[in-house]
């Protein structure tokens, strides 16, 4: 015999079926006494539900009072944030309210961007400078004056010069080993 | 021929009289039965309260959703329902009545009051194990006595869901009464 399941079982006791399932099912439970045993278990539970139903003493015009007192508040609340939040009206960008704001954005931007770029730095060059290799070493000069030079003989060396006027060399010394790292500087002004 | 007008709720409620007034009158019309009906799902007498209000002003707020007189009072049990399940599904805490609110009679002997109390205290830890779902249509469907069609409505669900809630509620208590009675 295939019985009904529990959910079956559980709406019948209820009367929550539809009318041809619950035929069915009263059919089976005329001939099943362990379904009916099952159907007899849930009516006694729901015998039981309604005790839930029954209230506490209240206070209903206590109640009442305050729940209107704190609904005005919670929807006074409300309406604060609310207003709070509301966007702001727009205004119709067309025509010449554009332009103008077009413009105006253009003019800001080109503002900051001339605001931001540093003044031009007036640059000293020196006539006829140049730098030079010679059997000693390496000379810078400017103009007719010699500047300064590294001149470490002839040894070999590796040179350096940078554009802001040093210069500088490394190389082994003879005499004692070591590695030696010459740095020197010239002031353009 | 006539004309149909879309009217919001505070229209709906009272015409004429000041928003405040009108907004009064319609939390002392329904406040009753929205309590009772939060109160057996959470069976708590602050709670119920709380969630009254909390109803109310969910229900005010967004009056201009309503714009049928004869759904005002589904409208709000709907809220209401969906308010309680809500808070058993957040809170997921035991709801307890105390003993001092649990209902008596003045006939009532102080052993019959404890003894009333303790059979309440047991059908509340057996809706403790359903889920907030079941719980709600449990009770509304076997505690209320609503037909399964209006716990549908208040749910906002099918009848299909509805009924395999109820049943799936109605087996687990009744395990739960038969694990009680061993």
């Amino acid at each position: 015999m295939r019985h009904p399941n529990q959910a079956i079982l559980a709406l019948h006791a209820g009367g929550d079926l539809g009318p041809f399932r619950s035929w069915l099912t009263a059919r089976h439970l005329a001939r099943c006494a362990d379904c009916r045993e099952e159907v007899a278990g849930y009516t006694e539970m729901r015998e039981l539900l309604p005790e839930l139903a029954e209230l506490p003493e209240i206070s209903w015009n206590r109640m009442a009072a305050e729940i209107k007192a704190n609904v005005r508040l919670g929807l006074e609340a409300g309406e604060c944030v609310r207003t709070a939040d509301m966007p702001l009206p727009r205004a119709s960008m067309t025509g010449w309210r554009a332009a103008v704001a077009i413009a105006s954005v253009v003019v800001m931007v080109g503002g900051c961007l001339m605001l931001e770029r540093p003044a031009p730095q007036p640059v000293h060059v020196a006539a006829e400078t140049s730098v030079e290799s010679t059997q000693d070493g390496v000379q810078f000069q400017a103009g007719d004056d010699r500047a300064f030079g590294l001149m470490n003989g002839a040894q070999k060396a590796v040179y350096h010069l940078d554009a802001q006027g040093s210069m500088g060399s490394r190389y082994i010394d003879r005499e004692t080993g070591a590695v030696t790292i010459a740095t020197v500087s010239y002031d353009v002004q | 021929m006539g004309t149909t007008v879309l009217i919001g709720m505070s229209d709906v409620i009272e015409p004429g009289l000041e928003l405040q007034e009108r907004q009064n009158r319609f939390v002392s019309q329904h406040f009753r039965r929205i309590f009772v009906q939060i109160y057996h799902v959470v069976q708590n007498v602050a709670d119920a309260q709380d969630l009254t209000q909390e109803a109310f002003i969910k229900a005010l707020q967004h009056q201009e959703q309503l714009k049928d007189e004869a759904k005002a009072a589904h409208w709000l049990s709907r809220i209401a329902t969906n308010t309680a399940i809500d808070f058993l599904r957040k809170s997921g805490r035991a709801t307890f009545c105390e003993l001092d609110e649990a209902p008596e009679s003045h006939s009532e002997s102080p052993e019959q009051i404890l003894l009333r109390s303790e059979h309440r205290e047991y059908l509340e830890d057996g809706l403790r194990l359903l889920s907030a779902r079941e719980r709600a249509a449990l009770i509304m469907r076997d505690v209320e006595g609503l037909p399964a069609d209006e716990v549908a409505l208040r749910m906002n669900c099918s009848k299909a869901t509805v009924r395999s809630h109820i049943a799936n509620g109605r087996n687990k208590f009744r395990r739960y009464m038969e694990r009680r009675k061993r």
